[in-house]
């Protein structure tokens, strides 16, 4: 046993030293900056989760008889979609942890036993996909408490019973995997978990979107409430490691001590003999998968030469990176469920307007459907922010190792800039306007609305596209194992804060003269010219910044990028 | 046809190449050795134009690499150490690209990567991607891809890490051609049996300072070691270097 314990011991400490010694090194303590920002954010969206779940509480505490029953209902809720988010990211972290690290090669040639290796990886595995959904569901279970006047008993059972989801959810994912492995290889896999994902996420997104959820507060349908609170009431399979936790949570905030303590022991329990099985079966599994992920994958798709014949009119530097960009991107399969994720946003993002209820409104429809385009301008504007935040921010940092080529080949560092800014910015300006140009058609905007909306989002997206490709430029991580996530770094946090304070100045700039265009407009009125002066300096201020924003954001991401050591 | 002046490289204060003067002509072929961490790799990215150097400058055929990089880089062809490459492109894809970048025309092209392929023992896998080849396959397409637009200069760091004795005779009688052709190779390595059967000239750096440059026979009286071999000399020559101020 002290043998079994010694070589997982061993086997953490590489993974375990570089977080203990964060701050000691030369390099980290530049970062000191960063951590602090990041910290800031995190601690912010920490508040405004706790502050938001206390008012709702409060707000159901007030409701009487169904306000405790509302409380509970909810919290029920929040634990399975805790589970389910734990598993899902288990999922993910399972595959990369057990099967795709670059480290595996080297752990796997020391004399340790499989069992103990996997232990090792799957305790790391464990706290990697758990610590965040943990941490960030604490503000909730905290607002809990103070609204039930919970004692120090329920923060210890919520604690413990939300460790022992994250085992459970863990074990269960890495019983799964290694199951799966022997099927699929590791690296497919990975796409077609997150392809399943993205795709039940939108399925239930839909599902409930189509519901019409909101029509539940119209007094015209109060049989149908109900009918819901009845609902509310049912119970949840027993089966589900989720309802322990809810058991053992709901059992403390009423003050049931003993028998919260049962239900967490219930987890725990069934988290231990999971662990059991877990080693047995990694003896027998876990080392066969390993060697089958150690082979190479297969192509599914051989039909080539499109994108050449497509791209011959543009000059040999810009027509090699484009096909290059364009060839990795389609035969990475973990991009595919981001087109997805994509596909499926447009149709939510389109759908929801659709659904406006404007005709029941008090206000005037048509001072209504333009105020809505107009605040669906910045709407789209964000949305625009995330996408590029997914895709063109970690272009750069997607060359990986390989960027040396980049380095000494012929190809000036601005024009390798210049031509990823166009390869994204083309197809998002398309993916931007059509947002905006069909949202504005379900709302039966004005002409000037159209015009203006289509107008700004034209100047507005290069802006974004740039300080994506800029600022990932200035903060590029070559050697991330999923570039794809660089987005979290401090400079991913850097692109979004910018975004939003360009996106909030370009609206405040034309939010004052648009306001009156359209307000003459509908009252039939002349502008006066101060007016119209106004309108010219707003709308030039917004285009200037537009070109300040593509070409501050290129060049300092390029003279960031010179001085990059590879 | 590369010329070193008093080129220098200091990371945070620690000075990983001090000083280095240097002259390769045309068609040599410059042996560079040295102990781990002596400034090899970091004056063949200097080099390349991968890394600016601190102080100090390179010059290949004719032009100052920091002045006019692009079209001084036109002029080299560089290998690195480790092959790191577009995973998902085929070995096909990838020589069309480099061709692209370098300007070779593309009626050029087809032949060119054809017999570069065959060369290189790669036209079985030119259709595959990249990351189904093994270690000295990349390193044998990351060759093929930098001699593929002719270049007047070689850049190579540690050319023959990963490849099988076939692949290593096929290399030394490639480079033996390229010099008879004109080109100017530049190559750092840690075997030297190699350095000393290729090159016509080789450099010794230890602790960021050229200590002797010459032939190996050279070399060896320099180190008052006539009869030894190579590796003799060079740990005569390398012992008590003392470390730079």
């Amino acid at each position: 046993m002290n043998g079994l314990f010694a070589d997982i011991g061993m086997l953490l400490r590489p993974r375990l030293l570089p977080v203990l010694r964060r701050g000691r090194s030369r390099r980290s303590r530049g970062g000191t900056t960063r951590l602090a920002m990041l910290g800031a954010v995190g601690a912010a969206f920490w508040c405004g989760l706790f502050v938001a779940s206390w008012r709702v509480l409060r707000y159901f505490k007030g409701i009487e008889d169904i306000g405790d029953i509302l409380a509970f209902k909810l919290l029920s809720m929040i634990l399975i979609v805790c589970f389910a988010l734990l598993l899902f990211s288990s999922i993910l972290t399972c595959l990369s942890t057990l099967y795709l690290s670059r480290d595996l090669l080297l752990v796997h040639s020391s004399p340790v036993p499989a069992h103990r290796i996997f232990l090792a990886r799957w305790i790391d595995s464990a706290a990697d996909s758990g610590w965040m959904v943990i941490l960030f569901t604490l503000p909730v279970f905290l607002a809990y408490g103070i609204v039930f006047a919970a004692g120090p008993g329920y923060y210890a059972a919520t604690l413990l019973s939300l460790i022992v989801l994250a085992a459970i959810a863990s074990a269960l994912s890495a019983l799964a995997v290694m199951a799966g492995v022997m099927l699929v290889p590791a690296g497919r896999m990975r796409s077609i978990v997150v392809i399943l994902g993205v795709l039940l996420f939108v399925t239930l997104y839909l599902a409930i979107r189509l519901s019409r959820p909101e029509q539940l507060v119209n007094p015209e349908v109060f049989d149908t409430v109900m009918a819901y609170v009845a609902s509310l009431q049912a119970p949840v399979s027993p089966l589900l490691p989720s309802t322990w936790a809810y058991d053992s949570i709901q059992s403390a905030l009423a003050g049931f001590t003993a028998r919260s303590f049962f239900h967490t022991a219930l987890g725990a329990s069934f988290a231990v003999t999971l662990i059991c099985v877990l080693t047995l079966a990694a003896d027998a599994l876990y080392f066969k998968g390993f060697s089958r992920t150690q082979t190479a994958s297969v192509r599914l798709v051989r039909r080539d030469g499109i994108s050449e014949r497509l791209f011959r009119f543009l000059p040999g530097p810009a027509r090699s990176f484009t096909v290059k960009e364009i060839k990795t991107f389609l035969r990475d399969q973990t991009q595919w469920s981001q087109l997805f994720l994509i596909a499926a946003l447009v149709v939510i993002y389109i759908y929801n307007f659709a659904a406006l209820p404007l005709e029941r409104s008090p206000i005037q429809t048509a001072y209504l459907q333009n105020l809505f385009s107009f605040l669906n301008m910045a709407l789209a504007l964000f949305v625009l922010t995330a996408v590029t935040a997914r895709f063109a921010y970690p272009a750069v940092s997607l060359e990986r190792e390989a960027f040396w080529l980049v380095k000494t080949s012929p190809v000036p560092l601005r024009t390798f800039l210049r031509i990823k800014f166009f390869i994204y910015y083309l197809p998002l300006l398309v993916l931007t306007e059509v947002l905006i140009v069909a949202t504005n058609l379900l709302l039966q905007v004005t002409p000037f609305m159209m015009a203006l909306s289509t107008v700004t989002v034209f100047f507005t997206v290069p802006g974004i596209v740039a300080m994506g490709i800029g600022l990932g430029a200035a903060f590029p991580d070559f050697k991330a194992e999923n570039p794809a996530q660089t987005v979290t770094s401090f400079g991913g946090l850097v692109f979004m804060i910018a975004c939003a304070l360009y996106i909030g100045v370009v609206v405040l700039l034309e939010a004052g003269p648009v306001y009156r265009i359209f307000m003459a407009d509908l009252h039939g009125r002349d502008l006066p010219v101060a007016v119209w002066l106004w309108a010219a300096a707003a709308f030039g201020a917004a285009f200037t910044l537009s070109l300040l924003a593509i070409v501050l954001s290129l060049r300092f991401g390029e003279k960031r990028l010179s001085k990059v050591h590879i | 046809m590369i010329e070193l002046t008093q080129l220098t490289k200091i990371y945070n204060g620690f000075t990983a190449v001090d000083r280095l003067s240097l002259r390769v002509d045309r068609g040599e072929i410059f042996g560079f050795i040295g102990p781990n961490g002596a400034g090899k790799t970091t004056t063949i990215k200097m080099l390349g134009g991968v890394l600016a150097p601190t102080a100090g400058s390179v010059v290949v055929g004719g032009i100052d690499l920091q002045a006019e990089p692009e079209r001084a880089k036109r002029k080299i062809g560089f290998i690195p150490d480790r092959p790191y490459l577009y995973e998902k492109l085929t070995g096909l894809e990838f020589l069309r690209f480099t061709a692209d970048i370098y300007g070779v025309p593309v009626s050029e092209f087809q032949p060119k990567a054809t017999a570069s392929l065959e060369k290189f023992a790669l036209a079985d896998w030119s259709n595959e991607l990249i990351e189904s080849y093994s270690h000295g396959m990349k390193q044998r397409l990351i060759m093929a891809a930098a001699v593929l637009h002719d270049p007047e200069v070689l850049i190579v760091d540690e050319p023959m890490v990963g490849l099988d004795p076939l692949a290593i005779i096929m290399v030394k009688k490639l480079f033996r051609q390229l010099a008879a052709d004109g080109v100017t190779i530049f190559m750092s390595t840690h075997t030297l049996k190699i350095a000393e059967d290729i090159c016509d000239r080789i450099g010794i750096i230890s602790r960021g300072r050229l200590i002797a440059n010459g032939t190996a026979a050279d070399l060896r009286r320099e180190a008052n070691a006539t009869e030894a071999d190579l590796e003799q000399v060079f740990l005569n020559l390398t012992a008590n270097v003392p470390a730079p101020e």
